[in-house]
């Protein structure tokens, strides 16, 4: 080891605390940045694979009914690689354990070939067996929240006809990725399923013998989607095609992409912030070792070492800091992208969902790091290698100082000694205040970011559950119906209140753009699906035309007084002109309302409800779901407060989890910042206040010399900080901005308090260790020539 | 003339104002422990001039250090007055510090925040009976520097200051540690008159370490040490004014 490096490691091992409060900040950001980008390596990356291996299709169409001979003639539309008709239904479920009616999707598998495209991959028991009827393949999702195993019975309403089957396998498909019932943001496992049986049942059960309602295709490389679904419109119109679209409308495949999305924009705005304080520690304690150690370098030079051999010396420390940092941050960021990752297991289903460590983001983390103490190092590097060898020679040079402004305009007398001392050194360091300020600054600003996640996901439940839906639940019928079919739901025990829901699957388009949704209607003063302002006000629905989501009328790019498209996909599928005539507030999923009797007017059907909304007395509440189970109409059922405990359990678990760890993260840094400046400044004061102790100064008479300037600095930062972390929480919170969720940026005093109160505590806390450390003060060496 | 025959000398007039005996000082353990103080026996007298010689290692700081209140010996008993610094607490101890001893050090260790006068009356708000910063400091003759700061002042007058600031609360011991060993004669000279004036006007026992043979001529009494003991001592017939010193 050359002498450099020993003095080096004896230097670390004084700064110890200093080196690790660094090494923490940048580890923490490291830590952050291989965590999400592992996550979101671990996402891509499986849901690739998991797509090709099971041939997840790329168009998507639903369709009344087709003979089989129209296959050919699809398979033949240029740009199609290959085809899969099959049958898909909604069926109502019967699940004993269950107090509710439960429901879901059946889907056909071909007897006759092998399942060409999103093929099942098998978690447990087995495929289907040739040959064999009455059994079924079960979701994983569905099969876990009901707590299914394979050879269990499961009795399903096919048609309107209560039939037996036993679960042969428990399976996953690329298209139910997330499984959630269709049109609703928010899964509910329990009640919703994806099932699948030989194509030859189900088509026994709807009469769809020879027939499909349902194809799924892939492209060859390099065709159009749209040129597809165009021309599958077409081709499809006659047989009931309700439109066919593309995987940037799946469900499934949107509701992953957009959580990426969700990470990605994460995985930017925090660690950016961390490591950029980070930086800043890194120079501020360099600068001030370098302050310190001013006479040791002259003495360096004076021997005869070289610039470049002292700044490689300095730059050791900063590189020191980043190589601890890298390893406690990947370290940290490995372990808890572990958990992440399980995490997203519980709404994300794969066959494999395993961790994958992102080694580009370990080497750009590395990098980082490297940097920001690099640049660091830099400033305070250039400074040492200025210092002439002379100054060596001579006892060190008072610093110069001068009366504060405070005492210039003449309210020096009302200053202690102390006061003075401190007001005075925040002059002559203005650039050492400024930085310690900034650091404190940014100490406060992170802490705001998390719990403003936190604030505004709690607002938008709250703004779904509370302001938009005031019903208990929704039933959907099994095809639409007169409202008399009301009637019989509405004389179940414990009904208040019923109010009936039109859905129409349909297209909007304006412009170039379009969106595939189903627009909802009510009547036009609804006391329970309410449609709401920005300004949090309830609208009521026009006579005519359509009231659409913000988000919707942004992706669309209309506005109030446009025409848009209507293109309806059931029924006679008339395709009509509708004014938008007002924007809605909307923060998940996108939207389009309109009056009941205005879209049962364009429909041409007549009277018709798909659904109806319920407010229950909640002492009959099971009564009501026990007999629902029993009207054959009922197709499904959503309850409230089932969809909020579920969104608890997953989403809002994870968000916590994920909101958690930043915020210990921040935690971390706060302390991390505040007690290294505190140690800073007692490093550099070490000897002014080791001689205050020598001619007489209690040890609290000396902690205050350092506390009230301290105590000055944490104060204008902490302003600073909300301010700054108010700007950082807007813009990272606002930027999750996707079709399936929006969040409002919501900054509480809540919020704010904690961020203070955290900031505080670490600064009364490092102040202690400060005193503690005063206590230890070297008196003697104090005396000694200056090092 | 024998230590004995010494105390026996000066006790007539007033008794010790610093009473050490067995005064021991040991740094680390095992092997490596180095004997700083060896068992000394010290009487010091109010109003005396004593300077302390010694080769380098010698355990002169060390031993101005336990006068001062700054350390506790590892054996022996220190005491002033009635109160025995070797046992006494932190606290104790600081309040010795604060009222009994002013400490001159040869770097000065001003504060470089604050002027001349505010040196002097950081001390002088703290202390039992401070005089006045102005009259420290012109007895130290910086009567017209008051509002300097410690980069306005040389060297000598740092050391000015710090004597001001030392005296300024009357202490009953004043203790400097190699005062003019940063300074070339002539400043020395005038930092040794602010010192012996002192010493003459306030009659305050001054305690002086030098590695300058000649300056132990202006004392009363000169101590040699010597691997941590008292070599000899001796007492000067007559104290040569700073000024008359032969360099
Ligand atoms: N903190 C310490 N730890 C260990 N040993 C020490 C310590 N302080 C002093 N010593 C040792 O004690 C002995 C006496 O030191 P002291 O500083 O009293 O000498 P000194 O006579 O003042 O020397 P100088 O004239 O060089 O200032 C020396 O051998 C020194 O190495
Ligand atoms: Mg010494």
């Amino acid at each position: 080891m050359s002498l450099l490096d020993l003095k080096l490691w004896r230097d670390l091992q004084r700064m110890k605390g200093q080196t690790l409060a660094v090494a923490l900040v940048m580890g923490c950001g490291l830590a952050m940045l291989i965590m999400t980008r592992s996550l979101i390596h671990s996402l891509e990356t499986t849901r690739q694979t998991y797509y090709r291996t099971h041939r997840f299709a790329d168009v998507f169409v639903q369709l009344k009914r087709a003979p089989r001979s129209l296959v050919p003639r699809l398979a033949a539309i240029p740009g199609v690689a290959a085809v899969q008709p099959g049958i898909a239904v909604q069926v109502t479920v019967d699940l004993p354990g269950l107090d509710e009616p439960a429901s879901g999707l059946v889907r056909s598998v071909p007897e006759d070939r092998p399942m060409e495209l999103n093929r099942l991959f098998i978690r447990r028991g087995r495929e289907l067996q040739p040959g064999r009827r009455g059994e079924l393949l079960v979701s994983e999702a569905f099969a876990e929240a009901n707590r299914l195993q394979p050879g269990d019975p499961l009795t399903l309403l096919l048609n309107g006809r209560r039939q037996e089957f036993r679960i042969a396998g428990v399976v996953l498909s690329p298209e139910i990725i997330f499984e959630a019932r269709p049109g609703v943001s928010l899964p509910d496992n329990r009640t919703y399923g994806t099932f699948w049986m030989w194509e030859s049942e189900i088509a026994a059960a709807y009469d769809l013998e020879g027939a499909f309602n349902h194809l799924t295709l892939m492209l060859a490389p390099g065709a159009s989607a749209q040129a597809v679904c165009a021309e599958l419109d077409r081709l499809l119109q006659a047989h009931g095609g309700r439109g066919a679209h593309a995987r940037a409308d799946h469900p499934s495949h949107v509701r992953v992409s957009d959580e990426i999305f969700i990470l990605r924009t994460i995985s930017i705005g925090f660690p950016t912030l961390f490591l950029a304080v980070a930086a800043f520690m890194t120079h501020a304690v360099l600068m001030r070792l370098l302050t310190l150690q001013r006479e040791q370098i002259a003495i360096l030079k004076a021997f005869g070492f070289t610039d470049a051999q002292i700044v490689v010396h300095y730059l050791k420390f900063g590189l020191v800091m980043a190589t601890l940092a890298a390893v406690l941050g990947t370290g940290a960021g490995i372990a808890l992208g572990h958990r992440l990752v399980a995490l997203y297991h519980l709404f994300f289903r794969f066959p494999e969902l395993h961790f994958r460590l992102d080694l580009a983001a370990v080497a750009v983390a590395l990098g980082v790091g490297a940097l920001a103490a690099a640049a660091g190092v830099a400033t305070a590097v250039r400074k040492a290698a200025r210092v002439p060898p002379a100054e060596a020679m001579r006892p060190e040079p008072p610093a110069r100082y001068r009366p504060a402004w405070m005492e210039r305009v003449g309210w020096g007398a009302y200053l202690s000694p102390a006061a003075r001392m401190a007001l005075r050194n925040l002059e002559r360091h203005p650039a050492q205040a400024f930085f310690t300020v900034a650091g404190l600054a940014l100490a406060t600003a992170l802490l705001i970011v998390p719990n403003c996640f936190r604030d505004s996901v709690d607002l938008l439940l709250g703004f779904q559950w509370d302001v938009v839906q005031r019903q208990d639940l929704n039933v959907g019928l099994v095809e639409p119906n007169s409202p008399a079919a009301l009637s019989g739901l509405r004389r179940l025990p414990g009904v208040l209140a019923v109010e009936p829901i039109r859905a129409a699957p349909a297209r909007l388009r304006f412009g170039p753009r379009s969106r595939q949704l189903a627009i909802v209607a009510v009547p036009a003063e609804t006391l329970h699906s309410r449609v709401i302002n920005k300004h949090w006000r309830q609208l009521s629905l026009p006579p005519s035309g359509l009231i659409v989501s913000a988000k919707l009328a942004e992706v669309l790019g209309a506005r109030p007084g446009d025409l848009l498209e209507v293109e309806f996909l059931e029924g006679r599928r008339p395709v009509c002109h509708v004014p938008l005539v007002a924007v809605s507030e909307d923060l998940t999923g996108l939207g389009a309302h309109m009056e009941l009797q205005a879209l049962n007017r364009l429909l041409g059907e007549g009277d018709r409800v798909t659904g109806a909304s319920f407010t229950l007395d909640p002492a009959q509440r099971a009564a009501f779901l026990r007999a629902l189970k029993d009207i054959p109409q009922v197709s499904w059922v959503s309850i409230k407060d089932s969809l909020r405990a579920n969104f608890r359990q997953t989403t809002a678990a994870s968000i916590n989890l994920i909101q958690r760890m930043y915020l210990a993260f921040a935690v971390v840094v706060a302390f991390g910042v505040v007690y290294n400046n505190a140690r800073i400044s007692l490093a550099e004061r070490a000897r002014e206040l080791a001689t205050l102790r020598v001619i007489g100064f209690t040890e609290t008479e000396v902690a205050a010399v350092l506390l009230i300037e301290l105590g000055i600095l944490t104060l204008v930062a902490m302003p600073l900080g909300l301010l700054a972390g108010s700007g950082f929480a807007t813009a990272i919170v606002e930027a999750i901005n996707t079709e399936t969720v929006r969040l409002p940026a919501v900054l509480t005093l809540r919020n704010y308090s904690f961020a203070i109160a955290t900031v505080a505590t670490a600064a009364f806390l490092s102040a202690l260790i400060v005193l503690q450390r005063i206590r230890r003060l070297d008196l003697i060496a104090a005396l000694r020539a200056p090092e | 003339m024998n230590a004995e025959a010494l105390r026996l000398e000066s006790t007539e007039a007033s008794p010790p104002l610093l009473r050490a005996r067995g005064l021991t000082k040991v740094y680390g353990s095992g092997p490596a422990a180095v004997r700083a103080l060896d068992g000394v026996d010290l009487d010091l007298y109010p109003g005396e001039f004593v300077v302390l010689l010694g080769p380098s290692g010698s355990g002169k700081t060390t031993l101005l250090n336990q006068l001062g209140g700054l350390d506790v010996p590892t054996a022996g008993d220190l005491w002033f007055g009635s109160l025995n610094l070797a046992r006494a607490s932190e606290a104790e101890r600081t309040l010795y510090r604060r009222n009994a001893v002013g400490f001159v050090f040869q770097f000065y260790n001003l504060i470089p925040s604050l002027t001349a006068r505010e040196n002097v009356a950081l001390i002088t708000e703290i202390a039992a009976r401070p005089m006045d910063p102005e009259e420290a400091l012109r007895l130290v003759q910086l009567g017209e520097r008051l509002d300097h700061f410690p980069s306005q002042l040389s060297g000598g007058e740092q050391q000015r200051v710090a004597i001001a600031r030392a005296i300024a609360k009357r202490p009953a011991v004043l203790l400097c540690d190699e005062p003019t060993g940063a300074l070339d004669v002539r400043t020395g000279v005038a930092v040794l008159e602010a010192i012996e004036r002192v010493n003459r006007e306030l009659g305050t026992l001054t305690v002086v370490i030098t590695h300058n043979a000649v300056i132990a001529d202006m004392a009363d009494r000169v101590i040699h040490l010597m691997d941590g003991r008292i070599q000899h001592q001796r007492r000067n017939p007559q104290r040569v004014p700073p000024r008359a010193l032969q360099w």
